[in-house]
């Protein structure tokens, strides 16, 4: 199986003869090409065209990401599978206004369905939820309905609102209060936390895209503007909630990240490292955890299940079988 | 209009058809599949010493030797489970090499098992292959592929998450 690669110190990232190394404080780190599908850099790195090159060679991916925890940028090698005929396919979808809707419906819809399992799950372990789930599901009712991707896209927002406001009472920790959803830079503890989770399932799901058909720059329900990756952002809604927020409350829940885990600048808030890592860990465990699927009829892990998504998608694109997004069984 | 046939779509076609389509619009299988890897292996690794391949066309043959003055083909599997379908692999090959005016012998290696093959292109054999590669340009053409249908070689197939997601 291949793996990320995380970067968090400062060096110099290098190739020599094929082999790719990277040369911090602590000397020589060999990253072995074969085994490596991404390379997340939060450190200070340089790095020269014969390392891009080789880094394409070998359909590496590398993510960048700021000081603070955000996503930069990344470096997408070559597309390595093309397939003319699917591109068109996708591009046809977009393009028909009635076939965007629908696929960004479904979208908003697996969001929704996964986020109300969350909040669900913790109604059961005796959470007061019951006014917020009744609100998101008056919304849900609505996805179906809505008959552009801005009413949609309205919907999806409104529902996120509600969402968030849950977090307080499925934490019940003052040092993460919700408030107020705000980004660039976060305000508080908790948005830092949503941010830098969304941040890394994001480039998750552009890693499973690259290993697809798919052309990430045509997306559905986040406008296309064929500069900027679209696709993975689009996907990402149906795992966030299963996936990032439920790290967030496990890092939360067990104290593995605390209030002074953070640092404050005149920029806003900042993770530190060692708490960064501590979440990649739990991320990554989690990408980890299989569950059974069922028409496959073995365990498949999240990560895989995002890709799975993807085919399905481009099934869907070509006529064969109607998208229907995953939803969590609890 | 698609591409002309290929050895692989010729390889696929006794498998299964739903593959030759996916794999005429370039909607290749998944390339971390174990078998997938290992095949890529196996033909690295493989007869180092004497092969040489050859492209002509849109064909790419894996191994090609001089045997005793004859010109030999060769094409290197990683088991001999399906045989069938890399014998007509290789016939097509042969088929393609006798149309420009090449008459060549055919072998498959299955270097795993330590085991070959010798192909011939008998008359009869090139009757089967051109209608195969008829059959072929059909699926081919074809707006949407042909659905799927489970099979015992399902299991171990690049596409199975593509086909069962």
């Amino acid at each position: 199986m291949k793996k990320p690669v995380y970067i968090f110190s400062d060096g110099e990232l290098h190739r020599k003869d094929n082999t790719l190394y990277f040369e911090g404080e602590n000397g020589r780190k060999f990253i072995p090409v074969e085994n490596t599908s991404e390379i997340m850099i939060f450190g200070e790195v340089n790095l020269n065209k014969r390392f891009l090159e080789f880094i394409s060679q070998s359909e590496i991916i590398l993510h960048f990401f700021n000081h603070y925890g955000y996503y930069v940028g990344s470096f997408y090698p070559r597309e390595h599978l093309n397939s003319g005929y699917m591109i068109l396919k996708q591009a046809e979808n977009y393009i028909d206004e009635k076939k965007r809707l629908y696929i960004a419906q479904k979208f908003v819809e697996g969001a929704y369905r996964n986020i109300r399992q969350v909040l669900k799950y913790y109604q059961n372990r005796g959470k007061n939820l019951d006014d917020i789930i009744y609100a998101i599901e008056r919304l849900g009712d609505l996805i179906v309905g809505t008959s552009d991707v801005n009413e949609l896209m309205a919907i999806e927002g409104n529902i996120r609102e509600y969402y968030y406001k849950s977090f307080d009472e499925i934490l019940g920790n003052s040092d993460f209060e919700f408030d107020v959803r705000s980004k660039r830079p976060p305000k508080n503890s908790l948005n830092v936390l949503i941010s830098f989770g969304n941040s890394l399932m994001y480039t998750t799901v552009l890693s499973e895209v690259y290993k697809t058909h798919l052309d990430p720059r045509i997306g559905y329900l986040h406008s296309t503007n064929f500069r900027r990756f679209t696709l993975n952002l689009d996907v990402s809604e149906i795992f966030k909630p299963i996936v990032v927020d439920r790290v967030i409350f496990t890092v939360v829940g067990k104290s593995i990240i605390k209030k002074d885990d953070f640092d404050g600048d005149a920029e806003g808030l900042v993770l530190k490292d060692k708490a960064k890592m501590a979440f990649i860990e739990e991320y990554e465990d989690k990408l980890k955890t299989t569950i059974k699927h069922r028409t496959l009829g073995n365990n498949v892990s999240y990560r895989r299940l995002i890709r799975l998504e993807l085919y399905k998608l481009e099934k869907h694109l070509m006529g064969e079988e109607e998208y229907q997004p995953f939803v969590a069984q609890w | 209009m698609y591409e002309e046939v290929t050895g692989s779509l010729m390889q696929s076609y006794n498998i299964c058809k739903r593959q030759v389509w996916l794999m005429a619009h370039q909607i290749i299988p998944d390339q971390e599949h174990p078998y997938i890897e290992m095949g890529r292996l196996i033909d690295d690794i493989s007869y180092d010493r004497d092969r040489k391949k050859l492209n002509f066309e849109n064909v790419v043959i894996d191994l090609v030797r001089n045997d005793n003055g004859n010109l030999l083909v060769g094409e290197v599997k990683k088991s001999s489970k399906a045989e069938k379908s890399a014998k007509m692999q290789l016939l097509f090959y042969l088929y393609k090499l006798k149309q420009n005016g090449i008459v060549a012998k055919g072998q498959l290696f299955f270097p795993e098992e330590r085991k070959k093959v010798d192909v011939y292109l008998t008359s009869e054999a090139e009757l089967e292959i051109i209608n195969a590669m008829k059959d072929i340009t059909d699926i081919m053409s074809k707006d949407k592929a042909p659905s799927f249908e489970k099979i015992p070689y399902c299991k171990n197939c690049g596409y199975k998450e593509f086909c069962l997601s």
